[in-house]
């Protein structure tokens, strides 16, 4: 890329510059701002949809929709989507899914916020909450509530209880469906763990115990990445929360400062003093689990299938909950307001039959993910994984009680700034320092947002 | 009688006194100034404005607003607002970005341009390795530069990484490299300066390979030294090089991304490695901050042209090898 750059800057003018010549020049920039102007003002609002009302018309006749989302399709989440897809086309003859998936959440909001300006969307995007917020806000969106024709559609009940909150924006808009969830769980070495005479962790006070404990010839308790959307931050987040505080009130004001989150600091501060807990990136906890570096990894439940790749079955892994309050992860899915309505029918049906019970276990079964209704739990087709991993019917229903960050856009650049508080921290800054910088910066994006 | 007609594609066809003096005759038309000499540079002249020019105001113009990226009706008028929120706000800092940025550009400049000269007078004494140096130190150069960055972000882990096992093997304690906000940076610019270590050593080898040999001889004969006949005889013959690759390598360094992106994402541990390039990206791209995102990138631009002016009029004697 440097080397890019600098051949673009070594062009230069060579031709004299006269009179004419630069007064069509500045004709032409002056002319290209007037047009480029006409591309943005104030005060034009995009129609939104309408809350609730008649459900969208059923499919007629053939009809294609795209689906932009995060699952590449060499991956075990591709493949398991495309079986969905080919089940579900199965059962609708008449509707064809196209899946186009990018590699992360990140390079699919970005993609997808290129195609919606350019008006080139998918009938269905993935992301996160935040993200579902802005098409909203944008008039880019349409609700469940206007494709289901009600606010509280039936298969809703039957979602775990934390899912079923997710789903809707600040303004009482239900606007995403889900499908499937993912939590925060503690991955072990159960070897090491059994052999330094230690036991899984049922609260945080024990499991800095166990990390301290463990912490020796060349092996750290625990590696964490401390940037912005990472376990290290949500493992902040869950601390803070386990404390008493949550990192956001309801309405998205950060809470930095409370007492909950300076402890929730000090409790990682006190870990790296110690030599039990280190950082790194590119999933630095899983690497030193493999390679038996660390005793245990805080990430995601839908990263089993990696962690057990990197443990190459030289111990035996251990996968519990985390102890206390847990957060949740994974992208919804949304309907773009470009969908015709054709589309926008297809696209709901698509959305129902991916969270009904028995799609839930294929989706689960194959991915690592949590069903987000606890009836997938007794499909048949369920419990060879189950009896695999009995840790997932453990910890599934910590999806009633599971907390995410609110839905409000600044919320995202608040993540970054505690991530920063985060590194600083555990730079050796002061903890109420560290996060009352984060506390002023936050209030600056949320008031630039607003 | 000589040829009066304007000469083809910038090439005289006249062979008289003008032509010697490699002057045009009077009254010739420079081609490149005719209608078909426009012609011909049109394709390229749209490019570069459609690629370059165009949004570069363009830029200018965003930075004016709360864009709204995702419905551009949607976006308010802020005027000077994003400017202001660029010097106001606290994580990170205008100031520390900016230091970020200097300190990346003066450790490319100095340290690299170090480097570079030392191998190219090392490479100038020949032998029968230096054809096999000459490549090993370019090779890195001819690397892309975002899948070495992968690499290294291996190379550079704490715990696993080879940086640390060579540290382990000469005795001396292991470093955090990316992962402190001391050694981020440092490490930021060790790598680039490796990877661009052989392009500016190939220039280098070029400005030695046309000084006069006759000047060193003629020092060596009145008894200077290898350090004074480097100092007063072929160090000012190599200034405008050196001005060259000052230029080059700090326009490069302040846009540099890449390697920021790939070394320490996020910006570095506490925004240590958070420069102007990749704070553009961040809040641009990732936090959907359009209209902040061009500020930064105007700033950024009126950087680059303010250490372009200053170099240029700094520039003592051998002239500047630039446009």
């Amino acid at each position: 890329m440097q080397k890019e750059n600098s051949h673009i800057m070594r062009i230069g003018p060579t031709l004299p510059a006269t009179q004419p010549r630069r007064a069509a020049g500045a004709a032409l920039m002056a002319a290209l701002g007037l047009a480029a102007s006409a591309c943005a003002g104030g005060g034009t609002t995009a129609a939104a949809s309408s809350a609730s009302g008649p459900p969208a018309p059923s499919v007629t006749g053939p009809v294609t929709i795209t689906i932009a989302d995060a699952y590449t399709s060499t991956s075990s989440l591709g493949k398991t989507f495309d079986k969905v897809i080919s089940a579900f086309e199965a059962k609708y003859p008449d509707i064809t899914v196209k899946s186009v998936p990018e590699a992360n959440y990140g390079t699919l909001e970005t993609k997808l916020k290129a195609e919606v300006a350019a008006g080139q969307a998918p009938t269905i995007g993935q992301g996160y909450e935040s993200f579902a917020d802005q098409l909203e806000q944008s008039g880019k969106l349409v609700p469940i509530s206007t494709l289901a024709g009600t606010k509280t559609p039936a298969e809703l009940s039957g979602f775990y209880a934390g899912v079923q909150k997710d789903l809707y924006l600040p303004d009482g808009t239900l606007a995403m469906w889900p499908i499937g969830k993912s939590l925060q769980v503690i991955f072990y070495n159960s070897t090491m763990l059994s052999s330094d005479g230690l036991s899984a962790a049922t609260d945080w006070n024990t499991f800095a115990t166990d990390l301290e404990a463990a912490s020796k010839g060349g092996v750290t308790g625990i590696t964490i990445d401390p940037s912005a959307q990472t376990s290290g931050e949500e493992w902040l987040e869950e601390l803070a929360a386990s404390n008493g505080t949550p990192a956001y009130a309801a309405d998205g004001t950060p809470q930095f400062t409370s007492s909950a989150m300076v402890k929730a600091l000090e409790y990682l501060q006190n870990l790296k003093s110690k030599g039990a807990l280190a950082t790194g990136t590119n999933y630095p906890g899983e690497t030193a689990l493999g390679g038996r570096k660390g005793l245990a990894d805080i990430s995601s439940s839908a990263g089993y299938y990696y962690e057990d790749e990197a443990v190459g079955g030289e111990f035996k892994l251990t996968t519990t909950a985390v102890p206390q309050t847990d957060m949740m992860a994974g992208g919804n899915f949304f309907v773009l307001s470009s969908a015709t309505s054709q589309q926008q029918a297809a696209a709901w049906d698509f959305l129902q039959f991916v969270t009904t019970p028995a799609e839930q276990a294929v989706w689960s079964s194959g991915t690592g993910y949590l069903p987000v209704t606890a009836q997938a739990l007794t499909q048949s087709t369920m419990s060879p994984y189950l009896a695999r991993n009995p840790w997932v019917s453990q910890i599934a229903t910590g999806l009633d009680t599971a907390i995410t960050d609110p839905p409000q856009e600044w919320v995202d650049d608040c993540g970054t700034v505690l991530a920063s508080a985060l590194q600083a921290g555990l730079s050796g800054t002061n903890a109420t320092s560290a996060l009352n910088v984060a506390q002023t910066a936050c209030l600056q994006k949320k008031q630039a947002d607003s | 009688m000589a040829e009066t007609v304007a000469p083809a594609a910038g090439v005289s066809q006249d062979t008289g006194t003008a032509a010697r003096r490699g002057r045009r005759p009077r009254g010739t038309r420079d081609f490149r100034s005719t209608p078909l000499g426009w012609l011909y540079s049109a394709p390229a002249v749209l490019i570069f404005a459609g690629f370059v020019i165009v949004p570069t105001f363009y830029t200018f113009y965003v930075s004016l607003w709360h864009w709204n990226v995702l419905n551009p009706a949607m976006s308010t008028y802020k005027g000077l607002g994003n400017y202001r929120d660029l010097l106001t706000d606290v994580d990170p800092t205008f100031t520390q970005t900016l230091v970020n940025s200097l300190y990346f550009t003066l450790g490319m400049i100095v340290f690299g341009t170090g480097v570079s000269l030392g191998l190219a007078l090392l490479l100038m004494r020949g032998g029968k390795a230096m054809g096999a140096a000459r490549v090993m130190i370019y090779l890195p150069h001819a690397t892309p530069l975002i899948a070495t960055s992968i690499i290294w972000v291996w190379i550079f882990n704490p715990q696993f990484g080879f940086a640390n096992y060579l540290l382990h093997l000469l005795h001396l304690p292991a470093l955090q490299w990316t992962q402190s906000q001391s050694t981020a940076m440092p490490s930021v610019i060790l790598f680039s300066v490796w990877h661009e270590v052989g392009f500016t050593t190939l220039v280098f080898l070029g400005g030695l390979a046309v000084i006069s040999e006759e000047t060193g001889e003629a020092a060596r004969v009145d008894g200077c030294g290898p350090w004074r006949e480097f100092w007063y005889v072929t160090w000012p013959q190599l200034r405008p090089v050196t001005a060259f690759i000052v230029v080059i390598s700090s326009i490069t360094s302040l846009q540099a991304f890449t390697q920021f992106y790939q070394l320490t994402s996020g910006g570095g541990p506490n925004n240590a490695t958070t420069t102007l390039s990749y704070l553009v990206y961040k809040e641009g791209i990732v936090l959907g901050d359009t209209g902040y995102g061009a500020a930064l990138a105007v700033v950024l631009f009126l950087t680059t042209v303010l250490f372009t002016l200053v170099r240029r009029r700094t520039a003592v004697g051998g002239g500047d090898l630039t446009a």
